[in-house]
């Protein structure tokens, strides 16, 4: 009786990648679409929280908008102010910064730049109320919770004496629970 | 890794080495991992001026003061801010709350609900107590609000 030869298997041990392919490309996107890309615009704070504030929409708004932050000079090789750095309130004027777009601006310097950006959006029409042209651009003050209330006055009246009317002032949603 | 294809085999004589695209894709993954941060939710207040008096430098008639007014002043020797309010310094936030809700409520009691909470702050107040003022006056439903220029002159310890 002829023994009947088993047949070979052929085995193949390369490895399926494709699904975990799959899920990187997901990761990649969920990791894409959750990058923050507006860092230049809001610099890193400890803002203030508040609860009655109205959330951000961003998909709201289409008025020419400027955020200026404020915030205490970093520490660094040339510069290190004791009081912030232990967590206390420093109330030097000449170690707080205003930042447009990462942009360092002084009281000195400020009015300049508020006044380029308010120029940029000015609405064609004289305002009855105010008698003169007023800029449609808003302004958005992102303060450090410690930084000095009288920085923020000195926006406020600077926008108002470069004739921007629409401020906001940021604030963050206190944490649930 | 190195050498991995899809598509081996009888049925695809053109295999795809997908080694390369599997090393971009693990860098970028990994740059945006690194980047990631949860950022906080962010609001705001708005606080437009008032066309007819503020923008432009004009002043403000102040010779009737139809106002609800909270007196803010620095204690740099405590580091902490002293609050006041018809001559009272106020402690908690409840109180304050309640101490203007009851000041607006009066004025609204005589036809004047458009009138607003001044915040009179010295220029080194934290600007945390400010928005927490103005936290308390959109809790009870004032949305007037303020800001008065210049320091008030010092009192009780203020500095």
């Amino acid at each position: 009786m002829a023994r009947r030869k088993a047949p070979q298997i052929k085995e193949d041990l390369t490895c399926n990648l494709i699904p975990m392919v799959d899920i990187m490309f997901l990761l990649l996107l969920f990791f894409i679409l959750g990058a923050d890309m507006s860092q230049r615009e809001q610099a890193e704070l400890v803002l203030p929280t508040a609860s009655e504030i109205k959330e951000n929409d961003p998909f709201k708004g289409k008025d020419a908008t400027t955020t200026v932050n404020i915030q205490h000079r970093p520490k660094s090789q040339n510069f290190d102010c004791p009081v912030n750095s232990q967590g206390g309130f420093c109330r030097e004027t000449e170690h707080w910064l205003f930042l447009i777009r990462g942009l360092e601006f002084t009281h000195a310097t400020i009015k300049d730049q508020l006044k380029i950006e308010a120029d940029e959006s000015m609405e064609p029409d004289i305002d009855p109320q105010a008698g003169v042209k007023l800029s449609a651009r808003k302004v958005i003050i992102r303060a450090d919770k410690a930084a000095p209330y009288g920085d923020i006055q000195k926006i406020i009246e600077t926008c108002s004496a470069v004739s921007i009317y629409k401020i906001e002032v940021g604030a963050a949603v206190p944490p649930q629970g | 890794m190195a050498g991995v294809s899809v598509g081996e085999g009888d049925e695809n004589p053109v295999p795809i080495n997908v080694t390369p695209l599997i090393d971009i894709i693990f860098c970028l993954c990994v740059f945006f991992m690194i980047s990631f941060k949860f950022k906080q939710i962010e609001g705001k207040f708005e606080s437009w001026l008032p066309k007819g008096k503020g923008v432009g430098g004009v002043g403000v008639d102040s010779s009737i003061l139809e106002e609800v007014r909270v007196a803010m002043f620095w204690d740099a020797d405590n580091q902490r801010t002293i609050r006041q309010m018809r001559n009272r310094k106020v402690e908690s936030d409840e109180e304050l709350g309640t101490l203007i809700k009851e000041a607006h409520d009066d004025w609204v009691r005589m036809n004047k609900p458009e009138t607003p909470v001044t915040i009179d702050a010295d220029a080194k107040v934290p600007w945390n107590d400010i928005i927490i003022v103005m936290n308390l006056c959109k809790r009870n439903q004032i949305d007037k609000i303020e800001f008065a220029l210049g320091a008030p002159p010092p009192a009780g310890g203020g500095k």
